[in-house]
């Protein structure tokens, strides 16, 4: 066993959160470490491949999915430098103001302990970091926000096939807001519009972690380091302060990381598990746990994908993966008939042959002969688009520890999810409309996928009571605030938003705090 | 343009190891089945089934090569996984699953045509397939066989639509920004 030098922070995960919580604290002036589960990527090993992209998803340790839907977490999941950041689309709205204070205006969900205005901030930062490309006028349903650093991304045949439908239905699209450069940004190339970037995009046009905060991290001196597998966080005597972590290295020594404060942002599920199988004499129910709260109102998005066949020519290969036009018009909660929540449009995705969302699987009852002709035919002619529903919080929806264990005997995830009525009704409606939409975009069949499930949040909420919440508004654990959780787990509500613009936002604001009061949040405790 | 082997395979996109005899060869599964290279996981009976119900599936999936591809990557670490089922909620090792639904898959089909799966003919397997499909298999002990449908059909799809050759067949243009690399 290894004991290191102590360090100011240890990060757990070299993700989209990780990340910026590294960048962060090292500019601060802070000694950090982030320990990354698996392989220390660069953009160079980002092959433009289906197949190859699989590296890049979670494979290990399993997390026994129970409940009657799935959260799909290998597919929504990723590992080694990047985390599942490294191949995410870059679609990045804003939530809106509503959605941080559901409770209080709508009696249904959560509140955030933040409003809208306090995280504005940091999203316009964020935004300027990363670069974004957008339109905010044409962008009719964002919230205030300074506008997009670069003007939106080209609109090609797919899109605008498809915007026909919106039009005839009297229906808004606007360009799709995304961390993908249109132009040259701060050294980084353009988008070339080759739709890989679910197999990683290499060039450093899609803002995955590598592209930013991860090396501005590096370059003030914070250590990432790989094939570092964290099981617990390590206590003092009393149980009031952590004091490092332990890990594993690929080797499978063990090691004790001492550190003045832990943040934790190993994804959503992870998350979860690290603190539930911290437990001591002090902390039976997990780290963070005296609420009972830990490991509960687990959130994924419930997600439509419409496809149609066209007569012209939709191109549905190029573009990038996550769409080229968007939609909000159904996005007021009360408005959805039958079901409370928001939903949104991504339009145009483009697509490959092959894997879980490419033309083979669009029909997956087909096969032989017929499987050749459609997918011949859908390579020129599918039309694509994905409906995003929020998904309400309900404490039954939990993460929760197995009775199987790891390599190391730590005890694996379980989750449990099922999607409420309300999940259930918003989908339903984005698959009537979906295809309206396509008929009336002149599709000359149009069918829909069924449930999936996008954006896995939740678990380790934050909030202003402890009784009811795991960490307070800057992310720091209620019970043990030298204990800091990054990403989306975080999260008290959903929206229908994409995570990542918002998990970015609440670790820059989180971090930026505690950076500044750094005696007072961690030393003094 | 004509492309040397080696840039072929490079730029194939699905350019595998296979080690024999202690030699380690970069190849393609459609070149290591030409070439006749030995199996690590499964049997010869699993692999004729794999092959033959992969076919089925989607014709031009043996002679792409699927068993070495499915074969080969059976051996690899789960996380390093480049297999569709990697997605799916189901525990590695992966082994257990490919040789129970081949093994019941076997089974079906000589409960249903009193012969094993690489003897029926086409419109026989496509009955096969359909069952499977809309799980109505009866007496089946394996995985859910929509399940074992899906992971299988996506192999094949994998070895004949998502490569380079794939795409070129489709007419549509690759646009890679890195090819994979020779080894991995
Ligand atoms: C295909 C795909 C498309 C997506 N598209 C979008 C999109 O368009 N817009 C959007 O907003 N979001 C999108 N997302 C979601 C986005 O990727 C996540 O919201 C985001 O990455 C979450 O950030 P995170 O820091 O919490 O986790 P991650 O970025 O996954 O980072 C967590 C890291 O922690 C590491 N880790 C886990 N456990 C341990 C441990 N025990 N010890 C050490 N390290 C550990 C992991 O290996 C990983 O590297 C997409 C995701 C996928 C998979
Ligand atoms: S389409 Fe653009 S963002 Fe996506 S991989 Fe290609 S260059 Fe990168």
């Amino acid at each position: 066993m290894g004991k290191a030098e102590k360090v100011d922070v240890v990060i757990v995960g070299c993700g989209a959160a990780g990340s910026v919580y590294a960048a962060i604290f090292a500019e601060a002036g802070k000694r950090v470490l982030a320990l990354e589960k698996g392989p220390g990527r660069k953009l160079t090993d980002l092959y433009s491949s289906q197949i190859w992209a699989r590296r890049l998803k979670w494979g290990a340790p399993h997390v026994f999915e129970e409940g009657k839907d799935s959260i799909w977490y290998n597919f929504n999941a990723g590992h080694g430098y990047g985390g599942a950041a490294i191949h995410h689309y870059g679609v990045w709205p804003r939530y809106h103001p509503e959605d941080l204070q559901e409770r209080t205006l709508y009696g249904k969900g959560l509140d955030w302990p933040v409003e809208y205005d306090q995280i504005r901030h940091y999203y316009d930062q964020v935004q300027e970091d990363v670069g974004m490309s957008g339109d905010a006028e044409k962008e009719i349903w964002r919230p205030p926000g300074a506008p997009y650093p670069l003007p939106p991304l080209p609109v090609f045949e797919h899109g605008n096939i498809l915007a026909k439908g919106f039009t005839a239905l009297d229906m808004h699209t606007s360009p799709i807001p995304v961390a993908i450069l249109s132009q040259d940004y701060k050294g980084r190339p353009a988008c070339i519009y080759d739709s890989w970037c679910d197999a990683g995009c290499p060039t450093g046009a899609l803002a995955n972690p590598l592209v930013e905060y991860f090396p501005r991290a590096t370059q003030a001196g914070a250590v990432m380091q790989s094939d570092s597998y964290v099981s617990r966080v390590l206590l003092d005597r009393q149980g009031t302060r952590a004091t490092g972590v332990e890990y594993f290295d690929g080797k499978g020594e063990r090691h004790e990381q001492p550190a003045d404060a832990v943040v934790i942002a190993a994804f959503t599920v992870e998350n979860s598990r690290i603190l539930l199988n911290s437990a001591n004499d002090k902390h039976a129910g997990g780290l963070g746990n005296s609420s009972g709260a830990l490991g509960q109102y687990l959130m994924s998005h419930p997600a439509v994908t419409i496809f149609g066949m066209f007569r012209e020519d939709t191109r549905c290969y190029l573009g990038i993966t996550g769409g080229q036009l968007f939609n909000q018009d159904p996005f007021a909660k009360e408005k959805n008939k039958d079901a409370f929540g928001s939903r949104q449009w991504e339009i145009g995705l483009g697509t490959k042959p092959n894997d879980l969302l490419g033309i083979a699987m669009s029909r997956a009852d087909l096969f032989g002969d017929d499987l050749h002709k459609f997918v011949k035919q859908g390579s020129r002619h599918l039309g694509v688009m994905v409906g995003v529903c929020e998904c309400l919080p309900d404490k039954t929806n939990r993460i929760e520890l197995s009775n199987k264990q790891d390599k190391f005997g730590m005890p694996l995830a379980r989750v449990t999810f099922n999607l409420d009525d309300n999940g259930r009704g918003l989908w339903h409606q984005a698959a009537e409309e979906g295809l309206e939409i396509f008929k009336a975009a002149g599709a000359t069949e149009a069918w829909h996928s069924p449930p999936g499930g996008q954006h896995i949040m939740g678990g380790t909420i934050m909030g202003k009571d402890r009784e009811t919440s795991v960490t307070n508004e800057y992310a720091q654990l209620h019970d043990v605030p030298n204990v800091i959780i990054g990403g989306p787990s975080v999260f008290p509500t959903a929206s229908c938003v994409n995570s990542t613009f918002m998990a970015h936002a609440v670790a820059m604001r989180s971090a930026q705090h505690i950076a500044k009061h750094w005696n007072q949040l961690i030393i003094a405790l | 343009m004509t492309l040397s082997r080696r840039n072929f395979i490079k730029q194939s996109g699905l350019a595998l190891t296979f080690t024999v005899a202690g030699k380690t060869m970069l190849l393609t599964p459609r070149q290591a089945r030409a070439g006749n290279i030995p199996f690590a996981v499964l049997t010869p009976e699993e692999v004729s089934a794999l092959e033959t119900i992969c076919d089925h599936l989607l014709p031009g999936a043996r002679e792409n090569g699927v068993a070495h591809f499915v074969d080969q990557q059976l051996t690899v670490d789960p996380n390093d996984s480049l297999l569709f089922i990697k997605y799916f909620n189901v525990e590695p090792p992966h082994v257990d699953f490919y040789k129970s639904a081949l093994k019941e898959i076997n089974l079906l089909s000589e409960s249903i045509y009193g012969k094993g799966i690489t003897a029926i003919d086409k419109a026989e397997a496509e009955k096969l397939i359909e069952t499977l499909r809309d799980g109505k298999a009866a007496d089946w002990n394996g995985p859910p066989s929509p399940l074992a449908y899906h992971i299988l059909r996506n192999d094949a799809v994998d070895v004949v639509y998502g490569t380079m050759e794939g795409f070129e067949a489709l007419d549509i243009p690759y646009l890679a920004h890195i090819t994979p690399p020779r080894t991995w």
